[in-house]
């Protein structure tokens, strides 16, 4: 049995320029201008949000646009004391919260930060608000995070 | 064409964190050793299933450097994307088809040591919505699912705990288990790091080094194998969104498709009655109860209860994973793939101090994606 094992460095660096595609283009323009929006689907009538061009359920398109209220329930949610990005998963200094939010006029529940003066705060069922950044560029982190209403 | 389908031979390594010989030589050896163990060469088997992944092995169309070692040299091979029970759902298709009698299926990687799991998870989301924002990933859709449960069912960290225990002591006596933690208590899983709570690093699969083959036939050419042929009565497979806000993460709508397909296919009419024991593809201990809930095995909010009186342990009701299951080792594309295989040793009664005692029917269960988006069943008997 080998003793020690030689490895090889073996980096794969790529990166992509994805279309986001017509229905998240349309999303990330209405966090731009503070508002969330949501596909209806012409068939189930199911809002989803994020928005999608077809719903999977009803093999549809669907195109019809409908903004969602800014102010739900938190149905469940996940105290986090770590991060992973770049396959890393690092300790935070501070625990966060992960919440997954009903909205009014949205069936899919969408997920957020929630934040709060204190985690033990945080319950499920509590009403939160969107809460959004000063100014807006027209990405995800426009919409900054949930907090109690 | 063929009717029924076998498993006439499977071998898995003795999975570890750190592999002392690179991943060619693990996956030849033990095609070898099975080959040896059956009386066979490569002449026997007529098609190779691979499960890998272009990620974890670090560059694309993987196989084509490890086609030498499973003995399919200028012979009919594929891969599969996928967990291994996926790969055996290939194979299991390609013998009923009746162009094939026999199948060696293989799944690998070295997730214990050569690359960063959550990178290659990372990998799997969508490129578009979840990987820019950051939040959604393999843990902390684990963390949500568990926490939906444990609060709608009054499932304490402790049950968890208890569960997580139950799993490590399977493991502890599992001789390829790559986790041993013979000493682990209620109370360390209790204190173990936090992550994404209610999961703590306890909770988390033991992601390893190793590989698993199975070799699956026909009926007609299972004689030539074993005079102890494991049938595969019945298969189910089904797939979810990828959306986590648009997911039942409890009823597990596609899983328990999945399984009531598999079922149907075996005869099965009372999975809690006529199932033996389960062994489920579970990355965080969390998803046992869930899992188990959703294809039928105990009634939907029973962990507590469960857990409380052993009913998921060896000697139980319905067993959940007598081999310690992915907590005990979870070499990412072959772990669905051991769950065949330790299914198969159990009912041909080789499973040592794990045994189920009079174990005739088993369901099998393999996952991919956050949250178990895709799953594949088994229904196997003896
Ligand atoms: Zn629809």
């Amino acid at each position: 049995m080998p003793g020690n094992v030689v490895r090889a460095r073996v980096p794969i660096t790529f990166s992509y320029k994805n279309r986001v595609g017509h229905a998240l283009e349309q999303y990330i323009n209405g966090l731009k201008e503070k508002k969330i929006l949501g596909v209806k689907c012409p068939a189930c009538k199911k809002v989803y949000v994020p928005p999608r061009t077809v719903c999977g359920k009803c093999h549809k398109p669907i195109d019809q646009m409908v903004e969602i209220g800014q102010e739900g329930v938190l149905k469940n949610f996940t105290t986090a004391h770590v991060t992973i990005a770049n396959g890393e998963i690092t300790d935070v200094q501070q625990p966060y919260i992960i919440g997954l939010i009903k909205l009014p006029g949205a069936s899919s529940l969408i997920s957020g930060i929630i934040k709060t003066s204190s985690v033990p705060e945080v319950k499920t069922g509590m009403k939160v608000k969107a809460v959004w950044k000063e100014t807006t560029q027209g990405d995800y982190n426009d919409l900054a995070y949930f907090e109690p209403a | 064409m063929n009717e029924r389908v076998a498993v006439v031979g499977y071998k898995q390594t003795k999975h570890t964190f750190d592999s002392p010989v690179a991943r060619e030589r693990m996956i030849y050896e033990l095609v070898k050793s099975l080959f040896k163990d059956l009386g066979i060469t490569r002449d026997d088997i007529d098609t190779f299933i691979f499960a890998s992944n272009d990620f974890t092995d670090g560059r694309t169309i993987s196989e084509v450097y490890t086609v030498p070692r499973i003995g399919s040299f200028m012979k009919d091979e594929t891969k599969v994307e996928a967990d291994g029970l996926n790969a055996a759902l290939y194979a299991y298709m390609r013998i009923l088809s009746g162009l094939y009698e026999t199948a060696l299926v293989i799944g690998f990687s070295m997730a214990g040591s050569e690359f960063r799991v959550p990178l290659t998870q990372a990998y799997t989301l969508d490129p578009v919505y979840e990987r820019p924002r950051g939040i959604i990933n393999f843990y902390s859709t684990a963390a949500l699912q568990a926490s939906a449960y444990m609060k709608k069912y009054k499932f304490t960290d402790e049950d968890l705990a208890r569960l997580t225990v139950k799993n490590l002591q399977n493991a502890n006596n599992n001789p390829y288990a790559a986790r041993k933690e013979p000493t682990i208590s209620v109370e360390d899983v209790l204190n173990s790091k936090p992550l994404y709570l209610p999961i703590r690093q306890a909770h988390v699969s033991a992601y390893a080094d190793g590989a698993c083959a199975v070799i699956l036939s026909s009926k007609k050419a299972a004689k030539k194998f074993t005079d102890t042929p494991v049938w595969i009565d019945g298969v189910g497979h089904s797939m979810d969104t990828y959306y986590i806000g648009d997911r039942d993460l409890l009823g597990m709508e596609h899983l328990s498709a999945a399984a009531k397909k598999a079922y149907k296919m075996a005869g099965i009419k009372n999975p809690k009655k006529e199932i033996d024991f389960a062994e489920l593809h579970t990355n965080f201990a969390s998803e046992e109860p869930v899992f188990a809930e959703a294809m039928g095995l105990f009634k939907p909010g029973s962990g507590k209860d469960v857990v409380k009186n052993g009913d998921s342990g060896i000697g139980g009701a319905l067993p959940v994973n007598p081999s310690g299951g992915p907590l005990g080792a979870n070499p990412i594309n072959a772990t669905g793939l051991i769950r065949l295989a330790e299914a198969s040793e159990q009912l041909r009664k080789e499973a040592g101090k794990n045994q189920v005692k009079g174990a005739k029917t088993a369901v099998v269960h393999a996952q991919d994606g956050p949250g178990a988006q895709l799953n594949t069943v088994f229904v196997v008997r003896r």
